[in-house]
C-alpha cells in the first residue's frame, strides 16, 4: 500500500494550493495567479500579504483597513518584552525571534488560526528584530509607528530615524519576493503542525525553527562571508577555484526547483547594481565565474544563482547587519507562512507519513541486572 | 510526480530504526527490535530513552550516568526562567512548554544536535511542566532534586511532597509507553525542521507546536473530557448515543495505522483498573458501548480504542489534572523526537515536497490600487 521511499520527499505532492506556485521549467514565481515579476517593483508588502491571505489583491478601502490593523498591532506584550529583554545580548536573532514569537502568541484557551491573527503576529516580527538589534547596540528602543508602511516602519525602528524612500521601496520589494515560495521546508512545517488542529504561533514557531537551518534561510549570510573572504573581484576566479579543490560549497547556488534564472534573483541582481554597486562588482564577477566553474563540472545542471546571493547585496545595502538577514527573510515570509496554515486548516487532513523500519527483528530485552 | 496522497498517508517519508508501528499485527516496535509490551513491564523511563538515543539497553554503569547527566539537567537557565515567570500562569501549559524550552535552547551559535542536548532537553521538561501546575494553582515553585528518578521527581515538583511510590510507576510506565510512535506528526515535524540544518532546540520547539493539536497530543485531554461529560458506567449508554445521534466524535477512538488494538492501550487498560477504579468503571463501560456504536455505524473499520482513551484513565490515576496530559505526553515524546533528530543527522536531505498548484491560471496582470 505505502510507496517507495524517496529521500527529502523530493517530488512527492504534499498539498493541493492556490497561494504559490513555483514554476520551476519555466523560472516563474507566481503569487495566486500573478507572475512575481508584475508584483515586485509595484505592489507594497502589505498589498502581497493581503493577496496571500484573501486570495485577491486589496481595494484602497480594504488596504486601509489592513494598514491600520498592522499599525496597531506593532506593540509587544509584556510578557514578549520581559521575555526579550532576558535573552543574552549574544543570541542569534533567529533564536529571540523564535523564543519572543512564542510568547507573544501565548493563549489561555487554543485558538484557530485566522486572518486577524496572522495580521497581529505579521506585524510583530519587526518590532521583536528591531528591538533586540538596539539592545545589542545599547541604544533605546524606538516605539514603533503607525502611520508608516510595514518596511519603512520596520527601518525606523531599527535605526531611530525614517530611512529614504530609495531604501524603503528597497526592503519592500525584498519583502514582496519572499513572502511565499511554494511549499519550502518552514511553510511544509507550518503545514504540519497546522494539519493536527494546533494554534496559528506554534506553526510559526515551528516554520522559524526551519527557516533557521543553513540548507533553508542561513545562506544569505554565508554568502557574505564568501564574499568576505574572495575580498576582490580580481580574487575571484583564483579563490573559487582553490576553494573548490578543497570541496567548499559556493554560496548562493544551486536550487532544487528552478531549471532556469530564479526570478527573484534577477529583480534582486538589479536592483542590487543600483543600491550597492561595490558589492555588485564584487558579486557579479563572483557569480560569473561561480557558474562557470559549476559549468565545467556540471553541463548538465541549469544556470542556478539563487535568492539568497543578491538579497546578501540589497539587505547590506539598506544597512542590515548580516546577522539579520535570515530573520528579515521570516519578516517576509511569515505573510506566506500563515496563508499556508489558514488554507491548511480549511481543508485539512493530519499530515501523518509513513516510515520504512530498518531496525532489527522483533527480540527479547534482557533485564537490567543480568546486562553486561 | 506522484499523485497527491492527502495528509501524506501512505507515504514513506523517512527510514528509521527507532521505531516502528506494525498496524496490522498490532505491535509497537522499539530500537533494538523490542516488543513494547515485552519493554514495559522491566524498564524505567531513563532507559528507554537511553535505548532511543543509543540502541542498546543500559548496563548499570550506564544508566547511572544517564540519571547524573538528566538530573544535572534539570534547572533552567537564567532567561528561560524570566521567560516562564512572565506568563500569565493561566497561559494554556503547552505554549508554556512550547516557549520556555524555546528561550532555554536560544543560543549564540548554530550547533549540530547533540545527544548532550537530547539528555539536556528531556531533563528540562519535568521542570516547566511542573512549575507551570504550580504557577495554575497559585503556590510557590518546587525545586527539582538530583536524587529522584524522572518520573518522581515530577510528581516531587507537582506536589512539594514525597510522592507516593505507586504513582510514580503509573507515570513511569506512561513515560515508557509513549516515548516513541514512528513518524507521527510532531516527530515529522521534528524531522523537518532539522533536515534544514537547525538545532535540536528548533526541532523540538516545532514539536511540541503540532502536539499541541487535538488531532494528537490533546487526544488525551479530549477523551478525559468525554469522560467527565459521561460521569457514570450507568449513564454513558444514553451519552453516547446523544452524542452519536448528534454526529459528535467520541474521543479516544480511531488511528491511522493500527488495524487491531493498539498495544499500548492494553497496558493501560490493565494499569487502570487499579490506579482509578471509580473512573476505569465509567471508562470500560464507555469503551465497550463506543466499539459497539462504532462497529454497528461502520463494520468495515477496525477495533479502535487509542491509546489517549486509557492513557487518560491512568494518568488521572497518578494524580495529572487533565489540563496536563498534553505536556506528560510531550515530557515523554521528547525522547523519540531527539532520537529521530539524531538519526535523521546520518543522511541529512532537506525535506521539500512538491505541491500541485490549484490557483488561477498564472499571468494575469494584476490591476494598479487606484483601479480596483
Amino acid at each position: 500500500m505505502s510507496s517507495a521511499y524517496v529521500p527529502g520527499l523530493e517530488g512527492i505532492v504534499a498539498a493541493q494550493t492556490e497561494i504559490s506556485m513555483v514554476d520551476g521549467a519555466n523560472g516563474r514565481l507566481v503569487y495566486q495567479g500573478y507572475v512575481i515579476a508584475d508584483l515586485a517593483e509595484q505592489m507594497s508588502f502589505e498589498e502581497v500579504a493581503y493577496l496571500l491571505w484573501k486570495g485577491g489583491l486589496p481595494t484602497h478601502a480594504e488596504l486601509d483597513a489592513l494598514a491600520l490593523e498592522l499599525g496597531s498591532s506593532r506593540t509587544l506584550t509584556q510578557a514578549a518584552t520581559i521575555t526579550l529583554d532576558a535573552l543574552p545580548k549574544d543570541t542569534d536573532p533567529m533564536d529571540v525571534l523564535r523564543s519572543v514569537v512564542s510568547v507573544q502568541g501565548v493563549e489561555h484557551k487554543l485558538q484557530k488560526p485566522s486572518v486577524p491573527l496572522a495580521i497581529h503576529a505579521t506585524a510583530s516580527f519587526p518590532t521583536i528584530l528591531a528591538l533586540f538589534h538596539r539592545r545589542q547596540l545599547g541604544l533605546a528602543p524606538v516605539k514603533p509607528r503607525a502611520d508608516l508602511g510595514h518596511a519603512a516602519n520596520y527601518l525606523y525602528m531599527l535605526n531611530g530615524k525614517e530611512s529614504s524612500p530609495e531604501h524603503v521601496h528597497a526592503l519592500n520589494t525584498y519583502l514582496v519576493l519572499l513572502a511565499d515560495h511554494g511549499m519550502n521546508a518552514s511553510t511544509f512545517t507550518a503545514r504540519v503542525i497546522a494539519s493536527t488542529d494546533s494554534d496559528l504561533a506554534s506553526c510559526l514557531v515551528g516554520a522559524i525553527g526551519a527557516l533557521k537551518g543553513p540548507a533553508h534561510g542561513g545562506a544569505p549570510s554565508q554568502v557574505m562571508d564568501q564574499l568576505e573572504k574572495i575580498g576582490t573581484a580580481d580574487n575571484a576566479e583564483r579563490w573559487l577555484r582553490e576553494a573548490r579543490k578543497q570541496k567548499v560549497r559556493f554560496m548562493g547556488f544551486g536550487h532544487r526547483v528552478y531549471r532556469t534564472y530564479d526570478p527573484r534573483a534577477r529583480i534582486l541582481k538589479e536592483m542590487c547594481a543600483r543600491l550597492n554597486p561595490k558589492f555588485y562588482e564584487l558579486a557579479s564577477k563572483v557569480e560569473e565565474t561561480a557558474l562557470q566553474i559549476l559549468h565545467e563540472e556540471h553541463p548538465e545542471r541549469p544556470q542556478a544563482t539563487n535568492v539568497e546571493f543578491y538579497s546578501a547585496g540589497v539587505l547590506q545595502a539598506i544597512g542590515l547587519p548580516k546577522e539579520f538577514f535570515p530573520p528579515t527573510f521570516a519578516v517576509a515570509r511569515v505573510a506566506g507562512w500563515s496563508a499556508h496554515v489558514l488554507e491548511q486548516s480549511a481543508n485539512n487532513r493530519l499530515i501523518r507519513p509513513q516510515s520504512e523500519y530498518v531496525g532489527p527483528e522483533p527480540r527479547k530485552p534482557v533485564p537490567l541486572a543480568e546486562r553486561g | 510526480m506522484s499523485e497527491f496522497s492527502p495528509g501524506l498517508e501512505g507515504v514513506v517519508a523517512a527510514e528509521t530504526a527507532i521505531s516502528e508501528v506494525d498496524g496490522a499485527n498490532g505491535r509497537l516496535i522499539y530500537r533494538g527490535g523490542y516488543l513494547i509490551e515485552d519493554l514495559a513491564p522491566i524498564v524505567s523511563f531513563e532507559e528507554v530513552a537511553y535505548l532511543l538515543w543509543n540502541g542498546h539497553l543500559p548496563n548499570e554503569p550506564e544508566l547511572d550516568e544517564l540519571r547524573r547527566q538528566l538530573a544535572a539537567g534539570r534547572q533552567l537557565n537564567k532567561a528561560a526562567h524570566a521567560t516562564l515567570l512572565a506568563l500569565d500562569p493561566a497561559t494554556e501549559p503547552m505554549d508554556v512548554l512550547r516557549t520556555v524550552v524555546s528561550a532555554q535552547g536560544a543560543s549564540k551559535t548554530l550547533t549540530k544536535p547533540t545527544l548532550e542536548e537530547a539528555i539536556a532537553l528531556t531533563a528540562v521538561f519535568p521542570t516547566i511542566v511542573a512549575a507551570t501546575y504550580r504557577r495554575r494553582q497559585g503556590k510557590e515553585i518546587v525545586e527539582p532534586r538530583t536524587d529522584l528518578s524522572h518520573a518522581a521527581n515530577l510528581l516531587w515538583m507537582m506536589e512539594g511532597k514525597e510522592p507516593e511510590a505507586e504513582a510514580v510507576h503509573r507515570v513511569d510506565s506512561y513515560l515508557v509507553l509513549l516515548a516513541d510512535h514512528g513518524l507521527n506528526a510532531s516527530t515529522f515535524a521534528a524531522r523537518v525542521v532539522a533536515s534544514t540544518g537547525s538545532n535540536l532546540t528548533s526541532a523540538i520547539v516545532g514539536a511540541i507546536g503540532a502536539l499541541s493539536g487535538p488531532a494528537h497530543g490533546r487526544a488525551t485531554f479530549d477523551a478525559r473530557t468525554m469522560l467527565d461529560k459521561i460521569g457514570s458506567a450507568e449513564n454513558a449508554d444514553k451519552w453516547l448515543h446523544e452524542a452519536h445521534a448528534r454526529h459528535e466524535r467520541f474521543s479516544g477512538f480511531g488511528h491511522r495505522v493500527y488495524r487491531t488494538y493498539d498495544p499500548r492501550a492494553k497496558i493501560l487498560r490493565e494499569m487502570a483498573k487499579t490506579a482509578a477504579p471509580e473512573l476505569h468503571r465509567t471508562a470500560a463501560r464507555t469503551e465497550e458501548l463506543a466499539l459497539q456504536i462504532l462497529h454497528e455505524a461502520h463494520p468495515e473499520r477496525p477495533n479502535a480504542t487509542n491509546v489517549d482513551f486509557w492513557a487518560s484513565v491512568v494518568l488521572t490515576g497518578a494524580g495529572i489534572p487533565k489540563e496536563l496530559f498534553t505536556c506528560l505526553f510531550a515530557t515523554s515524546r521528547v525522547a523519540g523526537w531527539t532520537a529521530h533528530v539524531l538519526e535523521s543527522l546520518s543522511d541529512l536531505r532537506i525535506i521539500r515536497p512538491a505541491s500541485v498548484w490549484t490557483g488561477p491560471q498564472p499571468g494575469t496582470k494584476p490591476l494598479q490600487l487606484a483601479k480596483r
